[in-house]
């Protein structure tokens, strides 16, 4: 096994938080004003149980290829994983851009050149062709250090922050809230990032409960900043693009020591980084494991990367555009392959382990 | 046809070995004894006890008048280390080696003496690794003191001591040092064919071992530890590692190795554990310091002035107007020339050297300063970095290099150029693997348990069981 | 070619360090550097006609090396702040860099719509939305560009006259600009910040600069300063400017900002003049209570103990600093005044100061709707101050 359970725990719940903590709450507090924590709930509800799912499908351990292969076949199983791994590429569109967007804001005084954000596709090619366990690896240090600049960031922002500002609760309505779901389904696909690692971590006893557990804490910290990014910024809330380099920069002793937030800014956006590779990982391993090449995964890596280096520099201008089509326009794709897809799974091989599969 | 065995006629035998060994310091004493039988020995001048060759052996024989037999003539010598031996190329190896070979007419084997005497250094305090508290031995050139001064800590059965020789000109003589039931066996075998399959002409130090003994050998992270600590060697083995004791060599090499090994002094150990606990942090913070600090003033200078408080920025741009380099190339040329300080001065005659530092340092900074060339706070940081990174000896190759490429890094992209070298970094320790024990264990992946004696240093009694990520099979070393 | 692929890394990562080395000696990538910025560390916003007039107020570094606070003041003149800030940098070279901009002065003619000029400082993600915010006498260029007494750059001086320990003596009431767009923003529509005046040394003496009906003093003093000679400033931030709908509608004197410190609970170790005694405000802690509209409760507790006297005492009349009950009831109803004329000064003005409308739509959307049109002044107050002695 490539992963371990703790892993994957320690992924639930202190990497998957940290895409949401960019874009997400401006939009949502455009949409949502003060109620911008109930649609993440929502979400947040929605995924624990695709993610309780998921892991009952992990009983098996069997990868999402080998599940496919050893109900409908090779060619089949070619065909899913490549929409699925096609699907991967797409969703990591919007954690590249953030991940942009914040490297201008909090790395840069001034605009810095277009060249800047190009090495990170090394690192991700770098990182997509090295094996799963790499990754995992990578969670057991990253897991302290989200808790650490999500503890330094919260700390830092408590005594700006006016949780008043929430109330009063449901003022936005229904129709807010149901906008509110709708375009932040493309930052909750977390049950389709551990759909593309089954097969590759022990089942142990319990870990479906873990695991979501695991994440519903991760959930609680993310709807904890939420409120305390709300009750810092209130009604200017919408204008803070980068959501959680912002609201610790008020605490007083910043004219002494300078700007300390940056060590816990530097830490979470150290966690972002990587967060950002995921998919593209996923999505290479998912392509390599279907068509049985791994000599081939660096190729796999590198396509995947220049990809994606294109369609975000091509976008370049673009950035609301870009980033408003993938949330609003073609929202809808997310819920097939974070919902539809490990529902029809389970239903097909939600067995017991000990059962054959046909 | 060459010969290769002793056939018992002391003249073609004495020449057939003196092809072998034609050089000038191998000498040859031809003596008689009682019953006016003819002998030979041969030593290497410079290496071999005379005194007592003379003694144990060459007195005790005149007096002889036994049957030629070599086991009836070893007998009769007084020496304590005496084999025999019937192939020429051993027998020569051993004269190579310092023992005298006898050898007489009639014989069918040559005796070889134990009277070997090497210069040896005296065991003294290792300058690499000085404690306050704590023994003060360390190793020596010797292989065989290096194995005395380990033997005398662990007086136990269990330690196994393996010899083997590498080197085809140099025979090098190699200790392979484990405990039996504490080290896991699967090491052990994967050390010794390693050492086996070294096929290098000599072996002059333990770090020529190194570049054999790990599965990516052009790595740039260290993959095996060291120390010239016999403490710490024997602590080190006593936890489940594998110890490599090479002739020539004071330093121990130390085998799987764990990157929080280096974070780690003996002195530890010796003082209490909030202590231990304390300096751990600090050596940690002063190799962050030293790696990331010139990378970070450059960025901030060129990308995210915010880095800055406002009234050290202020400071800084007044120190900077007139400088005609641009920050990053000026710190780029402070790190140069501290490099080459620091070279010149270890290398240096010790008094040179001391003169040098003071020219380095007085001289060179201060009138760069003046002249305009460099910076005070250029001149600052890298005196800071340069220091911080010797908190940390034993990564001071490695750290060194990484400093460097942060800075260029930094002076190329800025703040978040040295956040993606950083995840390189990362990825390539975590990724990092030997003998199944992985580099940043037990952080990555997490062990629990064994983060006690990590950064952390819990006290003594709380450290009952040996690191569960070397896999011993003996786990409790406490009761 | 099995060689080839083994070898592969080695090539990559050697022409990647090849890349980096190239790129480090050849950055240039349009890079602002420390010695290419001009770091504003505050801004002035006035309005001349359509035109907005921006005074950046720039650190010398030179200067600061020695101790000193150093800087120089840059003009520049344009449709909209953006534009100012391109003329400075056409003009001086430097790019002028707000990311240490800590104050933003608002002149006279800039009070009108404020956010016609501060939105450019609440949009830019380069600016940071703790700076603080003042509103002033005359013009912002003038304010920045005058001399201070204390020998700071006048950014600094303005900086120190509203730092924690100033707001604890109840004698200022600063405002951040996030703090500002908030309350602009929000269901009150409604803001603060200090009004500042620029008081010349030679005209007052510090004795006798902003003395209040206490000898109150906001002003940031320093008695050698008068020796400096020429037109040395001090500074009073001593009276507050409400803003309704994002434009100024009304000063509060010192006394009600006092009032309005006491009611926000900011002060300790304040002071409090009256009947020619001068008493130190130990505890206070302020309330503003919202009832079911139209009702609404200012209550300020203080503890106080008499400090100085204008008249000499004997050893025996010597209290140790303990008030009367005649006392503590005249200064309750001193304090009870200083509280009417705040609310009079807010419900006339139309600043809703203690956020009423948003403490009811946080309450009670309802309510809300219902009374967000209400005039202040329709809504009924009760008005209470209670002082006690220090025992």
């Amino acid at each position: 096994m490539k992963l371990s359970s703790r892993q994957v725990c320690f992924f639930l719940a202190a990497v998957s938080p940290v895409g949401k903590m960019v874009l997400l709450p401006a939009r949502l507090a455009e949409t949502a004003q003060n109620d911008l924590l109930f649609p993440v709930l929502a979400h947040l509800l929605i995924q624990a149980a695709l993610i309780f799912c998921v892991l009952l499908l992990s009983r098996r351990e069997r990868t999402l290829c080998a599940l496919v292969k050893g109900a409908a076949g090779n060619a089949a199983a070619k065909i899913v994983c490549t929409l699925f791994a096609a699907f991967l590429l797409f969703a990591a569109f919007l954690p590249i851009v953030e991940q942009k967007i914040m490297v201008r804001s909090i790395f840069y005084d001034t605009l810095p050149a277009h060249l800047v954000f190009a090495p990170f596709f090394l690192l991700s090619a770098y990182l997509a062709s090295r094996p799963l366990r790499t990754l995992g690896r990578m969670w057991d240090i990253l897991a302290p250090l989200f808790v650490l600049g999500m503890a330094g960031i919260l700390v830092l922002a408590a005594g700006s922050c006016d949780l008043g500002a929430l109330s009063p609760a449901g003022a936005a309505g229904a129709g807010a809230f149901g906008s509110g779901v709708r375009i932040t389904c493309a930052w909750f696909f977390d049950s389709a990032l551990l759909l593309a690692l089954i097969g590759h971590f022990p089942y142990s006893k319990g870990l479906a409960w873990k695991g979501t557990l695991c994440y519903l804490g991760g959930g609680a910290l993310l709807l904890l900043f939420l409120a305390v990014f709300y009750g810092v910024f209130g009604e200017v809330a919408v204008l803070q693009t980068v959501a959680f380099a912002r609201i610790s920069a008020f605490f007083s002793a910043m004219t002494v020591l300078g700007r300390i937030d940056y060590l816990f800014l530097f830490a979470l956006a150290f966690v972002m980084a990587f967060f950002a590779i995921l998919p593209l990982q996923e999505a290479v391993g998912t392509l390599t494991e279907a068509f049985g090449t791994p000599r081939l995964a660096p190729l796999f890596s590198v396509g995947a990367n220049v990809l994606m280096l294109a369609a975000v520099y091509a976008l370049h201008f673009f950035p609301s555009g870009s980033v408003a089509a993938v949330t609003q326009t073609l929202f809808w794709i997310f819920p097939l392959f974070t919902a539809l897809l490990p529902l029809l799974l389970l239903l097909l091989f939600g067995r017991r382990p000990h059962e054959k599969i046909s | 046809m060459e010969k290769k065995e002793i056939s018992g006629n002391l003249k073609e035998d004495e020449a057939a070995l003196r092809r072998q060994l034609p050089a000038q310091d191998i000498l040859a004493f031809p003596f008689s004894d009682r019953a006016g039988r003819a002998y030979v020995c041969l030593f290497a001048d410079a290496l071999t006890d005379k005194d007592l060759l003379a003694e144990q052996v060459l007195r005790p024989l005149q007096a002889y008048t036994g049957a030629p037999e070599a086991e009836t003539i070893a007998r009769c010598t007084l020496s304590p280390e005496v084999r025999t031996a019937r192939a020429l190329s051993t027998l020569a190896e051993e004269v190579l080696a310092g023992n005298p070979v006898l050898l007489w007419e009639g014989a069918d084997e040559g005796l070889i003496v134990g009277t070997k005497k090497v210069p040896v250094r005296a065991v003294t305090e290792p300058p690499t690794d000085v404690a306050i508290k704590g023994p003060r031995e360390g190793f020596v050139e010797d292989v065989k003191t290096n194995t005395s001064l380990v033997r005398k800590r662990l007086k136990t059965g269990e330690l196994r001591i393996e010899m083997l020789t590498i080197g085809r000109r140099s025979a090098t003589s190699v200790a392979l040092c484990w405990l039996e039931g504490t080290c896991r066996g699967q090491i052990v075998e994967d050390v010794r064919k390693k050492l086996a399959a070294v096929d290098i002409d000599a072996v002059p130090d333990a770090s020529y071992l190194t570049r054999f003994l790990t599965d990516r050998p052009r790595s740039l992270i260290k993959q095996t530890g060291s120390t010239e600590k016999p403490d710490i060697f024997c602590a080190k083995l006593a936890e489940g590692r594998v110890g490599i004791l090479t002739d020539g060599s004071p330093i121990a090499l130390t085998i799987p190795y764990l990157l929080v090994e280096d974070f780690q002094a003996s002195e530890d150990y010796f003082v209490p554990a909030y202590r231990a606990t304390f300096t751990r942090f600090l050596r940690l913070f002063a190799l962050l310091v030293a790696v990331y600090l010139p990378a970070f003033y450059v960025a901030a200078q060129l990308f995210k002035l915010q880095l800055l408080p406002v009234r050290l920025l202020l400071t800084i741009a007044g120190s900077i107007r007139g400088i005609p380099l641009s920050p990053s190339l000026e710190m780029l040329l402070v790190l140069i020339v501290l490099e080459i300080l620091n070279e010149a001065s270890i290398r240096m005659p010790k008094y040179v050297g001391m003169a040098l530092s003071v020219v380095g340092a007085l001289v060179l900074g201060e009138t760069a300063v003046r002249a305009g060339f460099v910076s005070t706070p250029a001149i600052i940081i890298i005196a800071f970095s340069g220091i911080g990174l010797y908190a940390v000896p034993n990564l001071i190759e490695e750290t060194s290099v990484v400093r460097l490429v942060m800075l260029l890094v930094a002076g190329s992209f800025g703040p978040y150029g040295i956040l993606l070298a950083s995840a390189f970094l990362m990825v390539a320790l975590v990724t990092t693997e030997n003998y199944g024990v992985p580099l940043t264990a037990p952080f990555s992946p997490l062990v629990g348990r064994d983060l006690r004696d990590t950064f952390l240093k819990y006290n003594l009694h709380s450290l009952k069981m040996r690191p569960a990520t070397l896999q011993s099979p003996n786990k409790r070393r406490l009761k | 070619m099995k060689k080839f692929l083994k070898a592969l890394p080695v090539w990559i990562w050697g022409i990647l360090f090849a890349l980096l080395v190239a790129t480090f000696f050849s950055n240039d990538f349009g890079l602002v550097d420390l010695q290419k910025t001009a770091l504003v560390l505050a801004a002035g916003i006035d309005r001349e006609e359509e035109d907005f007039v921006l005074t950046a107020q720039i650190a010398l570094p030179a200067a600061s090396q020695s101790g000193g606070g150093a800087s120089m003041e840059i003009t520049g003149r344009g449709a909209t702040v953006a534009d100012c800030l391109s003329e400075i940098h056409a003009r001086t070279g430097w790019v002028p860099k707000l990311i240490y901009c800590d104050l933003i002065v608002l002149g006279e003619s800039a009070t009108v719509n404020v956010f016609d000029g501060l939105n450019f400082f609440l949009r830019n993600e380069y600016i940071p939305d703790a700076c603080r915010l003042a509103a002033c006498e005359g013009s912002a260029q003038a304010l920045l560009s005058s001399a201070s007494a204390v020998g700071d750059t006048s950014a600094i001086a303005l900086g120190t006259l509203f730092s924690d320990a100033a707001q604890k003596s109840g004698l200022v009431m600063p405002t951040t600009l996030r703090e500002f767009a908030i309350g602009t923003f929000g269901a009150s529509a409604s803001g603060y910040m200090p009004y500042v005046r620029a008081v010349p040394q030679e005209e007052d003496s510090p004795q006798q600069g902003g003395q209040t009906e206490g000898g109150q003093s906001g002003q940031s003093e320093q008695p050698d300063a008068s020796q400096q000679g020429g037109q040395k400033i001090l500074y009073s931030a001593q009276e507050t400017a409400l803003f309704a709908g994002g434009s100024l509608v009304a000063v509060l004197t010192p006394e009600e900002t006092l009032a309005f410190s006491l009611l926000e609970g900011n002060v300790y170790a304040g002071t409090l003049a009256a009947d020619g005694a001068t008493y130190l405000i130990l505890q206070d802690s302020g309330a503003v209570g919202i009832g079911a509209p139209p009702d609404m409760a200012l209550h300020v507790d203080c503890t106080l103990q008499r400090c100085g006297e204008n008249e000499t005492s004997s050893p025996e009349e010597l209290p140790a600093g303990t008030l009367s009950a005649k006392e503590e009831e005249r200064l309750s109803e001193l304090l009870t005044g200083y509280l009417a004329s705040l609310w009079e000064t807010c419900a006339q003005s139309g600043c809703d100061l203690f956020f009423f409308r948003r403490s009811l739509w946080r309450a009670d959307p309802k309510e809300y709707a219902a009374w967000k049109d209400v005039p202040l002044a329709d809504l009924s107050v009760r008005l209470s101050a209670s002082v006690k002695s220090l025992r």
